[in-house]
């Protein structure tokens, strides 16, 4: 071989321009696609993203001229949007979240949509009228003194409850609220979990009669929100949380119980061979505490027979005070470094207004965030199995927010890491003072 | 190879020369891009401020002082590495001598044994915590099954912060051991088939053999696979992420340093603070390394001028 080195430049050669020619094609072909096209970054799962491309294909077929490439987050939605924008390729157009849009927002990330709301004041009026205020308000943040609407609603995601209509009646136990206006309380609340939760000879529970499908400390602070007390003073960037609050604590405690003292609801343990919405949607629990996300899932279920009702309040309101739901809601935002900033105005513009929300409403996945929408008969013909239709289309009006601040990630992880010992039952919730503290100074030093 | 001409002897040797370093620098490109500078970058990073989205901000020693004067979870994933290591490392290596032992016999059937031990070397380590994870279920898990045949009540492997660490360090051990396992056999395969021999004659049984022969002659194996499994310890991160979630639970249980830094970096966008926490990482590393090192040549010195 080594005296014959022009046979091996050769086959190098050949090989280098084997290679180069096979790349060509593919890096012109990605490269015209990235040139053109409009990315929208959303998170979602197979259904959801189904339903948002139905909204996609709509907006391309009336605006032809713009190409939009749809960009599906996996799990670690930051993760992945950093390293995009690290690599100069941020998308320009993203789905936010109500909790988590506030630390995109604060590093400059999302562009203040007022700005484009005073070129297009046409829209701006139609969008104040057709919006549910707290919704709205949700993306509506100050970086800094100056405030900006960073995002418009797309849907809202708010928790409440769902029920098995059959097994409420098997037990000869009276139908709950259909309203939020009109809720149940606590111990009613109570009373109805325990007489529907059935156990076998040997004591094991065969039937639940509450299982929470929502994140669990999330779930236990709406019941502290059921109690009259909102989770942060004040709820955008606040200074202190109110996770120390006696009222807070009890309903903690309240919702602690369920599983822990009366075993109406499974422990972390009795969920880890069977989820809790496959729970519900098997008929093995009467009560469900979850969004619209799983909405879908349990319609699909064989025989499932199931209405939607309120959350119960709490001893610290006053009785006939209404219930509320958590926002919860997603948004559209435009990238502040886009280039394509107009197309991106185009598309959220039609996303979050009158027709992108009738076909959010009408995919049985979302509950739009327009009420025009919301009160039409699309909507209502998508949910013809829900009695209780007024749970889902005034939940909006009746959502509180849960606090919104940068540093909501440090938040979460404390506490991931304090709510789990009083939810396990081996600390009570007046632990739950120590992250109060630990929190605020989180929140203080960020 | 075939003759070469002898007047034109330089041109093929130079010729040779280029064409080994054309040879080595997509290797040497490789190095230079995906190690050299991430560890340059990494180090410059500790000293800034950077959220990925914003330029870097220049913070001098701020992100070390912090991470050693007012992080209360750096002193928790200090704590919880130092158990996962000490959990994790003795048994390694103690079962891995064991079964490098008994994998080291000539028996019948040998070689099938040898492929089920060295199985899970193959396996991708979210695969095997996946699997685990069924393993460890509380009410259905293979595990608790097969302890309630023997009357004992289930035990909440993965879901009591108790057991967490214990159900962590149990899969890094069945994962740890056939590498292991790998290396001290090619040792105790180096071991002279004769000084057996003597022992036998001495009268030594096959205990005494392995204890007094075979640990000794591979002690260089045997320090080489303690540090090597201190440093995989440390760098614990895709297991505990599959198997105890992203934030290191239930609580912080199984919340280590290569959790600690993934969090600071992709959840809290602190890429400045999450460098200084790898840098510090690797001072701990390479001082465990240098001490272990240290220790193991006096060690082998001692030896040798006992022998002598």
């Amino acid at each position: 071989m080594l005296d014959k080195p022009f046979g091996r430049r050769t086959l190098l050669r050949g090989a280098g321009a084997l290679t180069a020619a096979s790349l060509a094609p593919w890096a012109a072909g990605c490269a015209s696609d990235d040139e053109n096209a409009l990315t929208f970054f959303f998170s979602a799962n197979p259904d959801e993203a189904n339903a948002r491309m139905r909204v996609v294909d709509e907006f391309q077929r009336r605006h032809p001229d713009i190409k939009v490439r749809p960009v599906l987050s996996g799990p670690g939605v930051m993760q992945q949007l950093s390293t995009f924008c690290a690599g100069g390729k941020c998308p320009d157009v993203l789905m936010g979240w109500e909790l988590t849009y506030a630390e995109l927002a604060a590093r400059g990330v999302l562009l203040d949509l007022n700005t484009m709301l005073a070129q297009d004041t046409a829209f701006a009026a139609e969008l104040k009228s057709d919006s549910i205020g707290p919704l709205y308000d949700a993306f509506a943040y100050n970086v800094g003194s100056k405030g900006g609407q960073y995002a418009f609603p797309e849907q809202w995601a708010g928790n409440y409850l769902f029920y098995n209509k059959r097994l409420f009646a098997n037990a000869g136990v009276a139908p709950p609220p259909t309203t939020w206006d009109k809720p149940w309380t606590f111990a009613q609340f109570l009373d109805t979990a325990n007489a529907l939760t059935r156990r076998d000879g040997s004591g094991r529970v065969t039937q639940w009669g509450f299982v929470n499908t929502w994140w669990s400390y999330y779930a236990a602070g709406l019941f502290a929100m059921n109690n009259g007390v909102p989770w942060s003073t004040p709820l955008k960037n606040p200074t202190h949380m109110n996770f120390g609050d006696q009222a807070f604590i009890e309903a903690v405690q309240f919702y602690a119980d369920l599983s822990t003292k009366h075993k109406a609801a499974p422990n972390a343990s009795e969920t880890q061979s069977m989820s809790t919405p496959d729970l519900f949607a098997a008929g093995k629990a009467a009560m469900a505490l979850g969004g619209h996300w799983r909405y879908q899932t349990f319609m699909r279920a064989d025989g499932l027979d199931f209405d939607v009702t309120s959350l119960p309040i709490g001893p610290s309101l006053p009785a006939g005070h209404a219930a509320v739901s958590n926002i919860g809601a997603t948004g559209l935002a435009i990238s502040a470094s886009s280039k394509r900033k107009e197309q991106a105005w185009e598309f959220v513009k039609f996303a979050a207004g009158p027709v992108g929300q009738k076909i959010i409403g009408e995919s049985c996945l979302f509950v739009p965030a327009l009420r025009s929408a919301l009160n039409s008969g699309g909507f209502a013909k998508a949910h013809h199995r829900v009695r209780n239709l007024a749970v889902l289309t005034t939940g909006a009006d009746h959502s509180e927010a849960l606090p919104v601040t940068p540093a909501w990630e440090k938040v979460v992880a404390l506490m991931d890491r304090e709510f789990g010992p009083v939810l396990r039952g081996s600390r009570p919730a007046t632990s739950l003072a120590g992250l109060a503290h630990d929190v605020d100074e989180v929140l203080h030093s960020s | 190879m075939t003759s070469i001409d002898t007047s034109a002897a330089p041109r093929p040797w130079r010729r040779r020369a280029w064409a080994g370093r054309l040879f080595v620098a997509p290797n040497l490109a490789a190095v230079t891009v995906f190690l050299l500078f991430p560890l340059g970058f990494s180090l410059y990073m500790s000293f800034q401020q950077w959220d990925v989205f914003n330029p870097p901000k220049f913070v001098g020693l701020k992100n070390f002082r912090e991470l050693f004067t007012s992080d209360p979870l750096f002193l928790i994933a200090i704590r919880n590495t130092a158990i996962f290591t000490l959990g994790t490392v003795a048994p390694t290596v103690l079962i891995s001598l064991v079964v490098a032992g008994v994998l080291n016999q000539k028996l019948k059937g040998i070689g099938i044994v040898r492929t089920i031990v060295f199985l899970p070397l193959a396996i991708s380590s979210v695969v095997m915590a996946v699997v685990w994870q069924f393993v460890f279920n509380t009410d259905n898990g293979l595990l608790n099954i097969m302890l309630g045949w023997i009357g004992v009540s289930p035990i909440p492997w993965l879901v009591d912060p108790q057991w967490a660490m214990f159900s962590l360090c149990v899969v890094s051990v069945w994962r740890a051991v056939p590498f292991a396992a790998v290396i001290l056999l090619a040792a105790m395969q180096g071991v002279p088939e004769t000084v057996y021999e003597a022992a036998k004659i001495d009268g030594a049984g096959g205990i005494r053999q392995f204890v007094s022969i075979t640990v000794p002659l591979i002690r260089g194996a045997v320090t080489f696979v303690v540090v090597i499994s201190i440093i995989h310890a440390f760098q614990a991160f895709d297991m505990v992420y599959v198997l105890n979630g992203a934030n290191g639970g239930p609580e912080t249980a199984t919340y280590v340093l290569g959790i600690m830094l993934f969090q600071h970096a992709f959840s809290f966008l602190e890429f400045g603070y999450a460098s200084a926490l790898a840098w510090v990482m690797f001072a701990i590393l390479l001082v465990l390394t240098v001490l272990q090192l240290r220790l193991s040549r006096q060690r082998s010195m001692e030896a040798a001028s006992g022998l002598g």
